[in-house]
This record gives C-alpha cells, structure tokens and sequence, in this order.
C-alpha cells in the first residue's frame, strides 16, 4: 500500500506543478479539481486499508466529503463566481511561467532537506509522502502570491489547505474525525464568503485585480 | 448552566433570522447577552470555589478553568455592553440612511454568531475544535468588517479574511504537528486533548513539538495581531463599526492569545524551561510594540492609531507570557483584562465621534469637549489609560509587567520595552490631543465643509452608549487602586494552571 501512496503523493506534488504552470482562471479551477480528486483518491485507499485493519470506518466518510466537497461542490461555486466577474484580460501573473516552475522546484529541494531534520527524531511516518505534502502547502503558498487576482488567491488558499488535510493524513492518519468534519465545514464557509466577496470586490472597484486594493496604508 | 453560554447565542442567531422588529431584536440582543454575562459570572464562582468545571456529554469536550474563565469574563462583559452599546448607534446609522433594517438584522445574527465562536474556542478542551472555532471568529466576522460595503470596507475584508484564514491555516498546520508529537502518547480517544498534553507534556516528542509551537504562534498570532502578520489588524478595526471594532479589539485577539498561552504551557512544559518559548514570544512582541510605536507616531486615522495600540498591547502581553515567570503571567493576565476594557471603551468612544462629526481623520476635529463633554472626558481619560498613565488599570499592569522582565533579569529587554511605551506616549499625545484644543481656532473656521457640521446641536447622541462608556471609565480607575479578592485568586489559580506551579 505504501507504494501507492507514495505514487499518489508525488502525482499530487506534480498536480501543483501544473497548477503553477496554468494561464487561465478556468484551467486552473480544472487543476485543483483533479488535484482534489486525487487527494479524495488517497484517502479512498487509506479508508480502505484501516477498514480492512481495524474495522474503522472514518476514513472513508472523510473521502466521501471530500468527494462530494472538494471534486465538486467548490469548483462548481469557483466557475459560478467567476461568470459572475466580468473580465476579459486572463493574463495573470507577476513572473513568467518558467521562473514560477524554478522557484517551485527550489522549494521542493527546501522541503526536502527540511523535512527530514525534523523526522530524525520522530516515531511517526515522516517520508516521502510527508515531503511531497510540505511542498504541496510551501506551493500553495507561492501560488498565492504569485496571483493577481482574488481568484488566484482562492485557489491558493484551497491549495494550502489541500497540502495541510494530506500532511495530516501522511503524517498521523488524519486529524480526529470531529476535528475533520469541523475543519470542512469552515472550509466551505470560507469559500463561501470568499466567493461573495470576490464578487463585491468587482462591484466596487470594477476589477477583481487585488493589486488595485491600495487604499488603506499606514 | 455552561450550556447557556452555547445555546444562548446560537438561538438569538437563528431567532435574529426570524424577527423583523427592530425595537424586538434590540432587546432580545440585550437579553442574550445579559444572559451569557450572568451564567459566565456564576461559572466563575463555581471556578474560584470548585476548581475545574466541565461536563461528561460529549467525552469531556466541554471544559472550563480559570485560564479560560478569565477571558470568557472578557467576552461575556464586553459582549453585554458592546450590544447595550449598539442599540443607539445602530438607530442612529438608520436615521442617517447609511444603513437599512435588513444590515441590522444581519448584524446582529452575524455579531452573535462571532460571540458563538469566542465562546466555544474558550469552552473547550480538544486543540483541534478550538482551531475550529477561531477559524468560525474570522469567518463571522468578515461580513462586520466589511460592513457599510464602500471600497475601503470591502478592501478591510478581503485582507482580513484572506490574511487571517491562511495565517490560521499554519496554525492548523502548527496542531497536526502537535498531534503528531504525541502520537503513540496519548490514546486516540483523547488525541489534541490540551489537558491530556500537559499531563503528559514531559512524553512528547521535543523536536515536532517545537516546530508545532513555532507553527501555532505565526498562526494563532495573526489572529492577536502580533507584527510582522498584524497588517489586517488597522485595517479591520478601522473600518468596522465602532462596536464591532471594540468587540475585535477588546475580546478576539484575547481569544486568539488564548490559543497561544495553552500551547506555550505545553512545550514549556516538555521542556523544562522557558527559553526557547521565551525567545520566540519574546521576539514577536517587542517587533509588535515596535511596529505599533513607530505607526502611531505618524497617523491621522484615530481609529487606525487606536488599532496600532491594540497591536501594542498584544506584544507587552506576549513578553509578559514570554517570560514565564510566576509574576509575569499573572502581569500579562492582567494586563489582558485592563487592556480589553480599556480598549473596548475607546473604540466605543471614538463610535461616538465618528456618528458626531462624520470622519475618521484626526486633522478634521477639534473642540470635542464643547461638543461631545461626557464622551470627550472619557476618551480622553481613555487615551491617558491606554499610553499607561498613573492612576489607572493598564498602568498598574504594565508596572507589574516590566517589574517582572527586570526581576527575571532581562534588563535589555526592560530598558527597550521602557523606551518604546515612552515612545507610543509621546505618539499618542503628539497626534490625538490636538483633538481636544477648543474650537474656532486653526483651520475649522476656514474650512466651510466643517462649518456645516459644526452647526448641529450639541450634546450626544447615544445615551446609554454613554452610560457605557462611564461604567468601562469608572471600572478602569478603580481597577488602578484596587484589585477584588476574588478577581486576583483567579489570576493567581490561572498562572498555576500555565506555569504548572
């Protein structure tokens, strides 16, 4: 089981990757689906696993949330909030893609070689998979602000998340279920109120360009 | 009776949904409120006298101790005058038009869906549902701070809800960390368990738990408002409502600290000794004051300048708790207290200045004692308090605080924390007292915009927000001279419960 695992962590890592690499809004609200798919697809394999083992059925109520919430529920909100945004200009990033793909890969190396310092100690599984999902959270980061556009910034903030649920997953076999279950719906609820305003954002100032937001300083 | 605190306010959440009188909503929210402030007053009594409070329903999950009594006390009795506070100032945005019937019933479902979540981050025992719950603070509060919907608001809010739900993401990563240290410790059944932690605080494993608290302060840190991740802080405070500005500044970043201080007793704990913590909170706050310090010096936003004291604060309380001393804790606890009363009076008071002359911008205002004496006194009384001037409470704290930095030894630390607060005094005197010096002199009477304003009547306008702001003046002074038996028996069992002696 390892073995898959560690495959879909590095396929996870690399679905950042291709996040950072995209253009358009549209294409990157696709990414974080497939990412999510993934992640819903890890989770499906560990639920399965300790049902096998212990009989322990969280896991996989966790997966069906994730599930019905991250592969499609928070795309659909993300593609109804940006029709509802009018504008046209997709560019959408400060640095080249090229430049944004090298920095990713250095923060990759950092997890790399961070990441271990601290597992030498540890009696939990800190590996690979732990690795890859540090990255996954260090990318989330990057993309953020990388972004221009308060959807960019949306995306981001779900990327983090992402990287935060698989690290705990990798890491200690997810968090107790109620803190899951908690966790997902302040999730929702951000995403929620993000989207609204995102909304409000372009009511007022006509963009949803957050490099605009420059009025209050000092 | 701990139930109240939960259902109380949740129930006025839904009801607000339902009832469309104003005149019923206003009082219900006075009810509610008065409500939670009598059972957390009597769940403090059962504290002082019995120690502990918590129930067997849901595995242990609900816990009281005096740690948390502390600040629900904070949230309870700035919760109730923040909604006696807010039936007058929200009649009065209504009779200006800025504001419809409709804002008024969002705002009181949303007000008391924020005090939900304080109460709950304070009520129980398990990390991982408190994240949960000072996530929800953010969450319901977006829609206050972006309240009246202009460009500024609406730029308030998105920084806040974007900096503070990532800033709170790490402290999420922060608790998997600490979940991971005492995996194969504590059994499944009690896993983020605070008090199990502590109890077994010496078993955990040091190097994740290290960087667990490492990761739990930047994030819970955001939420208090601790610099360098405090920028969403003068931009939230000063773009809500006055009361929901005093309820921010007063209670929120208390219960973020809140946050903070479970952890740091853990890993001082673990430990032995308080000089990793130490390094880390110590840096943070004296960067806070700092910051603050510095940002007063140059405003012209009153609120902004009172939201950078905020910021100031926070940091003396995260040295204090740095420290680690018995003395200091109970200094920073202290001074939590002083600095939520204080604080939440000022903003109230500044409500009241910014319904009577229309702007934020402390250039525009001038002879505030001729036409605002009760509110005038109090915020100026307020300011004197705030900047730690004798005879009142935050000076009598901060005085225990720096007497506890140069008892543990840290003259540096002392000598610059002196020279900063001299330095926000100097601030705060330089830029807000001009506010003060009587009308017709400068540049008011040149200006015919303001000639207009200063044709209204005198007097205030929100009654019982002044009979507010009157209590928080007189409970402050005499806070200063005199301190209840049973007020310093719970501080004291409190640093107990922090320090572990």
């Amino acid at each position: 089981m390892e073995k898959y695992l560690d495959v879909l962590s590095a396929l996870i890592l690399f679905s950042s990757f291709v996040l950072v690499a995209n253009k358009r809004i549209i294409s990157y609200i696709r990414t974080f689906q497939l990412q999510a798919c993934l992640i819903a697809l890890t989770a499906g394999i560990m639920g399965v696993d300790s049902f096998l083992a212990e009989g322990k059925y969280d896991i996989l109520v966790v997966c069906l949330i994730i599930i019905i919430l991250k592969v499609y529920y928070i795309p659909r909100l993300l593609h109804k909030t940006y029709a509802s945004v009018e504008y046209k200009v997709e560019k959408d990033f400060f640095l080249n893609i090229p430049i944004l793909i090298f920095f990713c890969c250095f923060l990759v190396l950092f997890a790399y070689f961070a990441v271990p310092t601290i597992g030498r100690a540890a009696e939990g599984n800190v590996n690979i998979q732990v690795i890859n999902s540090f990255s996954l959270v260090l990318i989330g980061f990057f993309f953020m602000i990388s972004r221009k556009k308060a959807i960019g910034q949306i995306v981001g903030f779900l990327v983090i998340e992402n990287g935060i649920f698989i690290t705990a997953m990798f890491s200690t076999h997810g968090m107790p279920f109620i803190v899951d279950v908690g966790v997902f719906i302040d999730l929702i609820t951000a995403v929620l109120i993000m989207g609204i305003m995102v909304t409000r954002i372009n009511d007022q100032f006509e963009t949803i360009d957050i490099n605009q937001l420059k009025n209050l300083r000092g | 009776m701990g139930l109240i605190l939960w259902l109380a306010p949740l129930a006025f959440v839904f009801a607000s949904r339902v009832l469309s009188s104003r005149n019923k909503l206003h009082r219900i929210s006075m009810a509610v409120s008065g409500l939670l402030l009598l059972s957390s007053g009597m769940i403090t009594r059962s504290v002082i006298q019995d120690g502990a409070l918590s129930y067997p329903a849901f595995g242990g999950l609900f816990y009281i101790d005096a740690v948390s009594v502390i600040v629900l006390d904070i949230v309870a009795l700035i919760g109730f005058l923040v909604s006696v506070y807010s039936v007058g100032y929200l009649e009065q945005e209504f009779k200006e038009g800025k504001i419809t019937p409709k804002k008024i019933k969002l705002y009181y479902t949303l007000m008391y869906s924020f005090m939900f979540a304080m109460i709950l981050a304070l009520t129980v025992s398990n990390m991982g549902i408190l994240w949960i719950a000072i996530e929800a603070t953010t969450l319901a509060s977006t829609f206050l701070v972006g309240f009246y919907g202009d460009k500024h608001a609406v730029e308030a809010a998105w920084k806040y809800v974007i900096i503070c739900s990532v800033g709170i993401a790490i402290a999420l990563m922060g608790i998997i960390f600490l979940h991971l240290s005492s995996v194969n410790v504590i059994e499944i059944g009690n896993a983020l368990n605070w008090k199990a932690l502590l109890d077994h605080a010496q078993d955990l494993n040091t190097p994740i738990l290290r960087l667990a608290f490492i990761f739990i302060v930047i994030g819970f840190g955001t939420k208090a408002g601790l610099a360098p991740m405090h920028t969403w802080l003068p931009d939230a405070h000063s773009q809500a409502p006055s009361p929901i500005s005093a309820l921010l500044s007063g209670v929120l970043l208390n219960s973020a600290m809140y946050a903070i201080v479970r952890t740091l007793s853990i890993v001082n704990k673990n430990l032995g000794d308080g000089i990793f913590a130490g390094r880390v909170m110590i840096g943070f706050g004296l960067l806070s004051v700092l910051t603050a310090a510095v940002f007063i010096l140059t405003q012209k936003d009153y609120k902004r300048l009172l939201a950078y004291s905020s910021i100031e604060h926070m940091g003396i309380i995260a040295i204090a708790l740095g420290i680690f001393t018995p003395l200091s804790v109970f200094a920073g606890l202290f001074h939590m207290i002083n600095h939520s009363m204080t604080k939440s009076m000022l903003f109230m008071a500044s409500g009241n200045i910014l319904q009577k002359y229309g702007t934020r911008e402390i250039s525009k205002i001038k002879g505030l004692f001729s036409r605002l004496p009760l509110t005038g006194t109090a915020f100026l009384l307020g300011l004197f308090a705030i900047s730690g001037t004798p005879p009142f409470s935050v000076f009598a704290s901060e005085f225990s605080v720096l007497a506890s930095i140069f008892k543990a030894g840290s003259l540096w630390l002392g000598g610059s924390l002196i020279g900063l607060l001299a330095l926000v005094f100097a601030g705060i005197s330089v830029t807000l007292l001009k506010i003060f010096s009587p009308q017709g002199k400068g540049l008011v009477q040149e200006d015919p915009g303001l000639e207009s304003i200063n044709k209204e009547i005198k007097g205030e306008i929100n009654k019982p927000g002044v009979a507010v702001l009157i209590f928080l003046l007189v409970l402050i002074t005499l806070m200063g001279f005199y301190m209840p038996e049973g007020l310093s028996a719970l501080i004291v069992n409190a640093q107990r419960i922090i320090t572990g002696g």
